[in-house]
């Protein structure tokens, strides 16, 4: 009997230990908060209203893919669960949303946030906190230098950029007129702030020691200005012809249709957030002459390369989980491939975060990204980064554009490399 | 705004509840309700102008933005503390007040209005001009961040410090200058009043109040100062919250700040117009209400209340 009472305790004894150990192991894995044994959930801040609200197709189409994603079983098993909050591009209602996301709702990372200075209000915040901010929807070369060296205050190794940056577009551009076209005299109307800087001191470090004589003059606007004519008619006046557009897409429309008004046919090169073919062909409508007009692009096609089976799969996509967005895609909707070429990332990340992710297994990955196959990005363009490199995407390729007011962007060279 | 005895055991039960309240919430919300005191001082300040002296602003966030980037560029440059920001930006936030008082004695009602909107729209655009000293579109970052309850205590002390202020101002002789120019220009005048001192004035000192606001603002902003913090929506957001909270009762500044600072986080979880719109609906929607139901804003509803309990007892 006694025996008996013994084995029993030190049966007992055993189980609890077993169960202690189980349940330790368990809790183990889910110590980061926003990850459970079924979901991931994150959070990004975009401009659903606003000045800004064109991209707000952008997470829509983030949300498609992961819808995607969860229909076939998610991540190692976890349904991810993103929440799109609008900011409508002011940072002062960004701050609070991204402290809800983190203290109230404690998503396990920011994905996809939009715009510089939202990114810049909520940086510090995010980083003394440690959550991942991952690809931000900016080409702003903070997100990508900030990791290893100090930024207003500190390094922010939680910060992650995905696009190309700003300066190194425009690198490309200057580089090109300097071997093509080492004549040329470029006039520059610029977005009167960092953005429009950003891409003027790019163009003078790529056209190199011709810069000054190159540079014919440059007029800036402001962020709010509707019409442009004067800084047109002022680089014509000064005899450019070249022109380099520096705008988001009102402005750059506004002066594609009022070069072309006032009798003006300069080769024109154009900033890679305005050459959505959305865009373009609304300029052509309004009376652009757009044909010859360049830029650059790092993701397909979905008109041009609508054979493909990148375009093809995401067309599939869109169709099942957002069809809202399969028409503007049909007709070149660059922002919707953008979208679904981040969430691809995202996803591809996750998976290598491990079967068990946590924020720093996540940040690893995105530190050691290495892909070739993201079925969005222009084919040949490989995601890297590295503890030297925070820069996703460094490739791109010139676009022209030709066929008029019904006609496309065609690629022109080869995949260009940035080289930081 | 006199107190009586039962008015002054309100503002105590206030306070006291304000002081409790971090204890009972989470930090996220005490962030929120910082928020409110942020909105309690500017609308405190537009208070005194349009209420007390008659003039009209929507162009008080202008002040908001001269004050916030005052304490962003102070304590990025020169580490200054961030309390000591918040007097500099009432010194300087005063003497933009009355700088612009000045051109505004010209003015009245609705070119007076647009004046001051002229103001909203266009002082954020000065950071972009003078991006090097001003941070430009990329902002600028104060040097010290601040944890959620340090802003809470700190937004709430400095609402009830210029509420006194306020107070002391306004039962003066300063006050009932103010009063006497709002009721009539024509009557003041011939009592003695030097219009031109005391308009400048109120636009003085209702700026300086906007202008500690915006330093509260932009620390609650994680410390970074950008102009499209300060668009003309605040400065309509200011009016509203001072609109709703009529004029003369601190329950009712206390009613407008809570309006304008909560209503939008609440609002956008409404379900039923779908969460990208569902803020700016519901919000203005309850704008609509409001000065539909409540013309004299919450001050208004008080006073009635107040009239309809000491009615005499007929039996």
């Amino acid at each position: 009997m006694r025996n008996k009472g013994r084995m029993l305790g030190a049966l007992a004894a055993a189980v609890a230990v077993a169960g202690f150990a189980v349940s330790a192991a368990a809790g183990a894995h889910q110590t980061d908060p926003g990850i459970t044994k079924t979901s991931i959930k994150i959070g990004g801040t975009f401009p659903l209203t606003g000045v800004a609200s064109a991209y707000k197709t952008i997470p829509l189409a983030e949300k498609a893919y992961f819808d995607y994603v969860n229909a076939h079983g998610g991540v190692n098993g976890r349904k991810i669960d993103f929440s799109i909050l609008d900011d409508a591009y002011n940072p002062a209602q960004t701050v609070p949303l991204v402290q809800q996301l983190v203290e109230q709702d404690k998503v396990f990372a920011i994905l996809g946030s939009l715009g510089t200075a939202p990114g810049l209000a909520t940086w510090g915040y995010v980083n003394s906190h440690k959550v991942p901010q991952v690809f931000l929807a900016s080409g702003d070369s903070y997100w990508g230098f900030c990791a290893h060296q100090a930024c207003a205050g500190g390094t922010k190794p939680y910060t992650i950029g995905w696009q190309p940056d700003y300066p190194a577009e425009s690198r490309m551009y200057g580089k090109y007129i300097a071997k093509n076209t080492p004549n040329a005299k470029i006039g520059i109307i610029y977005q009167n702030d960092a953005f429009g800087k950003n891409y003027i001191n790019g163009l003078k470090q790529g056209l190199g020691s011709k810069a000054s004589s190159a540079i014919c003059d440059q007029e800036g606007f402001a962020a709010t200005d509707t019409t442009v004519t004067q800084q047109i008619l002022t680089l014509k006046g000064k005899g450019c012809d070249t022109l380099f557009i520096v705008a988001t897409p009102s402005q750059a429309i506004t002066s594609l249709v009022t070069a072309t008004k006032v009798g003006w046919s300069p080769t024109t090169y154009l900033s890679n957030v305005s050459a959505n073919r959305i865009f373009m062909l609304l300029a052509a409508k309004n009376g652009a002459n757009i044909d010859g007009v360049i830029s650059s692009s790092y993701l397909l096609s979905p008109t041009v390369n609508a054979s493909s089976s990148g375009v093809k799969f995401g067309a599939a996509i869109l169709a099942q989980y957002q069809s809202a967005l399969s028409a503007s895609y049909a007709s070149g909707d660059s922002n919707v491939i953008y979208g679904l070429g981040v969430a691809w990332t995202f996803v591809r990340a996750l998976q290598n975060a491990g079967k068990n992710p946590t924020r720093a297994t996540l940040e690893k990955a995105l530190h050691s990204m290495n892909y070739a196959n993201n079925p969005f990005v222009y084919t040949g363009i490989k995601i890297q980064t590295s503890s030297k490199d925070n820069f996703p995407i460094e490739q791109e390729i010139m676009i022209k554009w030709a066929g008029g007011a019904s006609g496309d962007w065609q690629t022109t060279g080869s995949l260009q490399a940035s080289g930081h | 705004m006199r107190l009586s005895r039962a008015d002054l055991f309100g503002v105590v039960a206030g306070a006291a509840l304000i002081a409790v309240l971090p204890f009972l919430i989470s930090d996220y919300h005490q962030a929120l309700f910082a928020q409110v005191a942020v909105f309690f001082i500017a609308i405190l300040g537009l208070n005194i102008l349009v209420g007390y002296s008659g003039q009209i602003s929507i162009g008080h966030g202008a002040f908001m933005a001269i004050g916030g980037y005052t304490t962003a560029i102070l304590s990025r440059d020169h580490h200054t503390n961030l309390v000591l920001t918040m007097v500099f930006a009432f010194a300087i936030c005063f003497v933009f007040g009355l700088v612009v008082g000045l051109p505004a004695l010209r003015l009245s009602g609705v070119y007076l209005a647009l004046a001051t909107f002229a103001l909203a729209v266009s002082v954020p655009q000065i950071a972009l001009k003078f991006d090097k000293f001003l941070g430009g579109s990329n902002g600028v970052q104060s040097a010290k961040t601040v944890s959620h309850t340090w802003l809470y205590g700190a937004s709430w002390t400095t609402a009830a410090i210029l509420f006194v202020l306020a107070w002391l101002i306004l039962r003066g002789r300063l006050g009932r200058a103010f009063r006497a120019v709002r009721d009539s220009e024509v009557a003041a005048t011939s009592s003695g009043i030097a219009l031109p001192i005391y308009k400048t004035l109120a636009f003085g000192i209702s700026a300086a109040f906007a202008g500690v606001a915006g330093s509260l603002f932009v620390m609650a902003t994680n410390g970074f100062a950008q102009p499209n913090e300060f668009e003309v929506i605040l400065s309509l957001q200011i009016l509203v919250g001072a609109a709703v909270a009529g004029l003369g009762s601190l329950w009712g500044i206390l009613a407008g700040a809570a309006f304008v600072g909560l209503l939008p986080t609440i609002s956008k979880d409404v379900p039923v117009v779908g969460s990208a719109h569902g803020q700016d609906v519901v919000f203005g929607l309850l704008v609509v209400l409001v000065m539909l139901l409540m013309p004299q804003g919450f001050a208004g509803v008080l006073a009635a209340l107040k009239r309809l309990r000491t009615r005499p007892d007929t039996s």
